[in-house]
């Protein structure tokens, strides 16, 4: 709303090339990516600035998505978080959702699906993904 | 005398039947009885004898008598004495007379006859009183066997003189009479204490024989595990009350045996339905690291396969490589989120819940292997605990799983307490402890303690990472406490695990309440400090 900048997302998971993929796709899109390979990264990258979308991995070493997720939340608020985690974790998701993640990505999911979701956290529509 | 030698010709078994008192007392009164009634025919008989000895006697008087008349006129007449004893002769027809003589006054033999056989008889000190008092003398004398029975009657001699008349007669045949008489009376007697007996012992054996052997067979029926068995017996005696009774009894253990058996088969099916569930968990817990480790890969192929997509259009020549490679990530998908599907528990179908009766069975499923081990489940509990809101089903499995653990962890003899209580059982200052789930209500706390050799602080870190074992490779899945975790989260529950190294684990549960609505549950999880830096790790 305030100033013409490409909406910024900050991709935390552990596994490099999942994290090379998902930032050549977003870089694609146009977004501005950083990436933290875990939970102290994140931390760090958190305090260095604010992103407006937050993707992270639920298993991850050390702290889980989900452990972060509440202190994330409070740090920048105004961060929209994204959890993705193996499919068929209906606890995980569930869990997600009342500790105030806004979309959920089960692995493998499409690309397409990613970019819909990012882009409704960012309160667009989808015709970003076309 | 009589009834040892009838009772054992009747058979052995009323041998047996003269232990039982009732019949012995029977057979005894009826023996004194026999004795009496005999005694009083015998003085009867006694009597009876003597009576006809008297009449005899008075008979062989009033002979005597006639015949001294007789011999006494013939002699008068000067008749010799051949004459005189041919007229004893024809006497001696009469029935029981052995011996006719005719003394003179002299005490000389005139005339005598004698039955063939007899002794003759000669004078003798009876005679001589006759001749010298006059008085006719009756005597009854031992002869031989028998008894004879002597008459000397005096009569007048001519010159008025006295001589004497013996008339000397058996009594045999009386004394044959009497003792025909004592013989047959003797017998009667003996009849009717044999048909008296018999009847006693067919009374017995109707009436007790027969139904306590029906109970005997009914006993070694039950005895053989026949317990259908039931004995008809209807009567109103003790003996009808003892068959009810065994029925009754039979009747309660057939009941008990059922339910027994009901029981069993429950808890078979129970162990069963547990072990598939393990089963499936245990599997599903695979899928779950399958699919995990694989989706992050799988999603690094597709991913690259969609960003090529939007270079390699689909006129392009080798397009359909890359629809193949997309095609076949679908696949895997597929496959995984089959194999998921089949494996995943299902959503927990969460109810308020005794928890007390789901501890009771998960210790009675254990009780085999609590007894191999020698080891002991306390269940420490009060009778009514508050109900919890939970899967009955899933809880089963979380204790049996922690349980197991605990069981597998003690040492020979060792208990594994279960209890209540808000704070942990082992000390604050030695021990580590790791927390999995999310507690967001008010809670049940269930302790499960262990007095195995415990884990340090390291080994305890990892006891929630799947294929994580301190029991060696024979025992457990490694997915005991990964699947107490899923449950645990599913429940929005909480599991704190304890150990002091040498003194043993706890394992805490604690359980959400019923009753409350999730409204709560939200201002709860506004109130979380962030961070919960007591997981992982």
């Amino acid at each position: 709303m305030a100033v013409a900048r490409e909406p910024s997302i900050l991709v935390v998971d552990d596994d490099p090339e999942m994290r090379a993929l998902l930032l050549d796709v977003l870089r694609n899109e146009g977004y501005e990516v950083a990436e933290a390979k875990d939970g102290t990264e994140a931390v760090v990258a958190l305090r260095a600035r604010r992103f407006d979308v937050i993707l992270m991995d639920k298993n991850m070493p050390g702290p889980s998505g989900l452990d972060l997720l509440p202190g994330f939340r409070r740090v920048c608020p105004g961060s929209q978080i994204i959890m993705m985690t193996a499919f068929g974790d209906v606890a995980s998701y569930m869990e997600a959702a009342e500790k105030g993640a806004v979309e959920y990505l089960f692995k493998p999911f499409r690309m397409e699906e990613m970019k819909a979701a990012i882009a409704k956290a960012l309160g667009r529509d989808v015709e970003a993904g076309t | 005398m009589i009834p040892g030698g009838g009772a054992n010709r009747l058979g052995g078994w009323t041998v047996g039947l003269l232990r039982n008192v009732t019949t012995r007392l029977v057979i005894l009164l009826m023996l004194a009885l026999m004795v009496i009634t005999g005694v009083y025919d015998y003085v009867r008989l006694i009597r009876e004898r003597e009576r006809l000895v008297d009449q005899t006697q008075e008979d062989q008087r009033i002979f005597a008598e006639t015949l001294a008349l007789a011999v006494s006129r013939n002699v008068r007449w000067g008749r010799t004495t051949a004459e005189l004893k041919e007229l004893l002769d024809d006497i001696l027809a009469r029935p029981g007379l052995v011996a006719v003589t005719i003394f003179d006054p002299d005490g000389q033999g005139v005339a005598q006859t004698v039955a063939p056989g007899s002794p003759i008889p000669t004078l003798d000190d009876a005679v001589r009183e006759t001749l010298k008092s006059k008085e006719g003398a009756s005597i009854l004398a031992r002869e031989g066997s028998g008894q004879l029975l002597r008459y000397v009657q005096p009569f007048r001699w001519p010159g008025g003189r006295t001589g004497a008349l013996e008339v000397r007669q058996t009594l045999a045949e009386m004394e044959h009479e009497f003792r025909r008489a004592v013989r047959e009376k003797v017998l009667s007697r003996l009849v009717v204490l044999a048909l008296f007996v018999l009847s006693v012992i067919a009374l017995t054996r109707w009436s007790i024989v027969r139904p306590i052997r029906a109970l005997i067979a009914g006993a070694r029926a039950v005895g053989r595990g026949d317990l259908t068995q039931r004995i008809e017996v209807r009567r109103r005696d003790e003996i009808g009350q003892l068959a009810e009774e065994f029925n009754r009894m039979a009747e309660n253990l057939q009941a008990a045996h059922d339910e027994l058996l009901q029981h069993g088969e429950e808890r078979l099916r129970l162990e069963q339905e547990v072990q598939q569930a393990q089963k499936l968990a245990v599997v599903g817990m695979l899928a779950a690291e399958v699919a995990h480790e694989i989706g992050t890969p799988l999603n690094v192929i597709s991913g690259r396969a969609e960003v090529l997509e939007r270079v390699v259009l689909p006129d392009h020549a080798e397009r359909r490589h890359l629809d193949v490679i997309l095609k076949q990530a679908e696949r895997i998908k597929g496959i995984i989120r089959a194999l998921l599907d089949y494996t995943r528990p299902r959503r927990p179908n969460l109810r308020p819940q005794n928890i007390v009766p789901i501890l009771g069975r998960v210790a009675d499923l254990l009780l085999d292997r609590t007894r191999r081990r020698g080891a002991h489940i306390r269940l420490d509990l009060p009778l009514s605990l508050p109900k919890v809101l939970a899967d009955a089903d899933h809880l089963q499995q979380l204790f049996l799983n922690l349980l197991l653990n605990a069981l597998d962890a003690s040492p020979q003899g060792a208990t594994v307490r279960v209890t209540t209580g808000s704070d942990p059982l082992l000390p604050a200052e030695e021990r580590a402890g790791i927390v999995r789930g999310k507690l967001e209500r008010p809670s049940l706390v269930i302790h499960i303690l262990d007095a195995g050799k415990g884990m340090t602080a390291e080994e305890l870190d990892r006891v929630f990472e799947p294929f994580f074992s301190t029991k060696g490779r024979e025992h457990g899945t490694g997915l005991g406490l990964p699947i107490v975790e899923e449950i645990v989260r599913a429940h929005r529950a909480e599991i704190e695990m304890l150990s002091i190294p040498g003194r043993g684990t706890e394992a805490i549960v604690r359980l959400p309440l019923a009753g409350e609505d999730a409204t709560t549950r939200e201002s709860i999880l506004q109130e979380r400090a962030p961070g919960a830096g007591g997981h992982g790790n």
